[in-house]
């Protein structure tokens, strides 16, 4: 019973941390039926520049770990509009289908190579003011630093759902992913809103870097298959869902620490690809998802 | 051949008739390939800078039958197919004499076929895989160009299984190895090694480079009852294995492989990698005045304290000096011939790890015998001698 316990908390760890990333698909896809391939990368880039304030690599530490963190959202914000303003406003004016797929993945590549120069190809540590020492749960060890990611995806998603909800501005994202010419005749400025929801997804993806560094290692590389995962994540939980983003990453990372366990350690990322294929053929739309019919 | 390489080559002859001079200047290349790059830098980048101490000190000699040494350094990023790539390159259009490196056991392999076809000696400076050296041997293959001064995983493992067996006394162990080559042939070396003790390990577990979760691995171990972890992969996974321990608040003694000392395990595992122990060729501790040189003109050109990875720092070095002494005794740089020196090399060369005295055969090409490999430890954010 510990054991699964135990199996079934580091998966929830590790689950929440695809789900923000997830998430951050999401958000891009509601406005402007685009992703942005590169969100594993931002995640990166925002670890890495959270290192260089609260690390000694660069000469530092310059900043205190709780005040790093909005600074490193807002460059993820930045990145996310340089991303939307480059890869994907271009592709939308001329009513590309694809080409926002290419430029994202290109831009995501860019951002990987740049970083491998700004801050090497090695993985290094990430501070944290948090004890690594776990303690128990029901017989199962959870460190600090896990609670503190489970929280934190938890807390970000919700504030997000609630600015969507609540505030003029996150009606104005609503309505344009409802229906985004509709919203535009209502006065709303749809692209504005799409280069804001890329900000935000940017944004939660830098702030899930700091979460996660200190219990993944930070490095360039970190993001690649990070963002593969969350990419899964996104298609079993449905892209329309924000719900469906943390039940998809919670069944993934679940999945892969018990089958670890009680089948093979070889075979421990075999399930969430066999529960992506069956969601595809059953379900497309994704757990959560609604089915969106195109008109043509 | 055309006008143009016709003349190119007349005027040669020319010009190596008339000045002697000339010939002198002609250096001697050199290939260095290793990952100057990725989790398996620390160990790349060590070797080459050891590899260049060890040139600049023989160009500052005089070079070898006179004429300099010049390496070409290439990146092959731990990944296979960059390795065969540059093994093109270099032989076929930088023309080297011979090349020296190798970090990682699966590009170690896809690469030295063609070493092996252009009939160049080709050093393995640190990659431990039992079959690098074995790839081409008689009956199939006449000659082998392949060679190696460093501790293979045959003789790796079982120093690992007698540090945790006897010295340790566990009968209880687990196994944890990568999925690369390098960890899925260590792994089969430890389970032989254990074999010869009667040991049956009690959980034999895998991970992927870049797994950011062991919970389930370690879980296993646990869960079998290890006394203790044996592991085989590199710097940031272990540095993984070893967090991970923290994490479930389960603490064994970790022995494994010599990449047990690399900078990026001790630095990222912290705490939780004290006291892990490896075989050792090299320790970074002056105590042989050769040593002492050779830490201390490392530290003075890089300008750092701790050696990333010692271990490859010195057998980087020691290499170029067999292949220079081999150059030397053969009298010219004809890739047969520096392998028939190589085979019998009448001069003992003093290298850093050891005295090499006939450190090779035709049927032998490992240097590193097991009396030379000791056990060392991790201790206070560096490798010391276990005690």
């Amino acid at each position: 019973m510990e054991i699964l316990l135990q199996l079934v908390f580091s998966g929830i760890a590790l689950g929440m941390i695809y789900a923000v990333i997830a998430f951050g698909y999401q958000l891009t896809f509601a406005t402007s039926g685009t992703l942005n391939f590169g969100q594993g990368e931002a995640l990166m880039l925002g670890a890495l520049v959270g290192l260089s304030l609260v690390g000694n690599i660069h000469g530092g530490p310059y900043l205190n770990y709780w005040l790093m963190i909005p600074v490193v959202i807002v460059f993820g914000a930045l990145q996310g509009v340089v991303v939307e303003w480059i890869g994907v406003r271009p592709a939308l004016k001329i009513k590309s289908e694809f080409g926002w797929i290419m430029s994202t993945i290109a831009l995501a590549i860019i951002f990987k190579n740049v970083a491998e120069n700004i801050w090497g190809k090695d993985d290094l540590t990430f501070p944290t003011p948090l004890s690594a020492t776990p303690f128990q749960v029901l017989g199962a060890n959870v460190q600090p630093m896990q609670v503190v990611v489970v929280l934190g995806a938890l807390a970000m998603m919700l504030a997000v759902e609630i600015f969507n909800r609540k505030s003029i501005y996150g009606k104005a994202v609503v309505a344009t992913s409802n229906d985004r010419d509709a919203a535009g005749l209502m006065g709303i400025n749809t692209s504005m809103v799409i280069t804001f929801s890329y900000a935000l997804s940017s944004a939660t993806a830098a702030f899930a870097g700091v979460l996660v560094a200190p219990l993944t290692l930070t490095g360039a590389t970190m993001g690649t298959a990070l963002g593969l995962k969350a990419f899964a994540v996104a298609i079993i939980g449905g892209l329309t869902s924000g719900m469906g983003a943390i039940v998809g990453g919670l069944i993934l990372g679940i999945a892969e620490t018990l089958t670890g366990f009680y089948i093979s350690t070889g075979y421990k990322e075999v399930p969430g690809l066999l529960l992506l294929l069956l969601v595809l053929a059953i379900k497309p739309a994704g757990l959560f998802g609604k089915t969106a019919i195109k008109k043509v | 051949m055309n006008y143009t390489t016709k003349a190119y080559v007349a005027a040669a002859l020319v010009t190596l008739s008339l000045s002697t001079a000339a010939i002198a200047a002609e250096p001697i290349k050199i290939g260095v390939t290793g990952p100057f790059t990725g989790g398996s830098a620390p160990m790349g980048v060590s070797m080459r800078d050891g590899v260049k101490l060890a040139v600049a000190d023989i160009n500052a000699k005089g070079g070898v039958l006179g004429r300099p040494l010049q390496l070409v350094e290439r990146d092959d990023e731990a990944k296979n197919e960059r390795g065969v790539q540059i093994a093109q390159e270099l032989i076929n259009k930088e023309k080297v004499v011979g090349t020296v490196g190798f970090i990682n056991t699966g590009v170690a392999l896809a690469s030295q076929r063609f070493y092996q076809e252009a009939k160049i000696p080709v050093m393995d400076n640190v990659a431990t895989g039992s079959v690098v050296t074995k790839q081409f041997v008689a009956p199939e293959f006449k000659d082998n160009y392949v060679f190696r001064n460093a501790a293979n995983d045959t003789i790796q493992s079982a120093m690992i299984v007698d540090e945790a067996v006897i010295r340790q006394k566990h009968t209880k162990v687990a196994i944890l190895a990568d999925s690369t080559n390098y960890g899925q042939l260590g792994r089969e070396d430890l389970e032989r090694a254990l074999g010869t003790k009667g040991i049956k390990p009690v959980a034999v577990e895998k991970y992927n480079l870049k797994d950011v979760d062991m919970t389930a691995q370690l879980l296993k171990a646990k869960q079998g009852g290890a006394q203790v972890v044996l592991t085989y992969g590199i710097g940031p996974e272990l540095a993984q294995i070893a967090n991970g321990m923290e994490k479930l608040n389960w603490r064994v003694p970790i022995i494994g492989s010599w990449t047990l000392s690399m900078g990026n395990f001790i630095d990222n595992a912290g705490k939780n990698g004290e006291g892990a122990r490896m075989p050792q060729t090299f320790i970074q501790d002056p105590n042989t005045p050769k040593r002492k040189a050779f830490i201390e003109a490392y530290q003075k050109a890089y300008k750092i304290d701790r050696i990333p990875s010692p271990v490859s720092a010195a057998q980087g070095y020691d290499s170029i000096y067999l292949l220079a002494a081999a150059i030397k005794q053969a009298g010219t740089t004809d890739g047969v011939k520096v392998r028939e020196a190589l085979e019998n090399l009448s001069t003992t060369v003093d290298g850093v790890v050891t005295s090499y005295n006939k450190p090779y055969t035709h049927d032998d090409h490992e240097a590193i015998k097991p009396n030379m490999v000791v056990i060392g430890e991790v201790k206070g954010g560096r490798v010391i001698l276990a005690k």
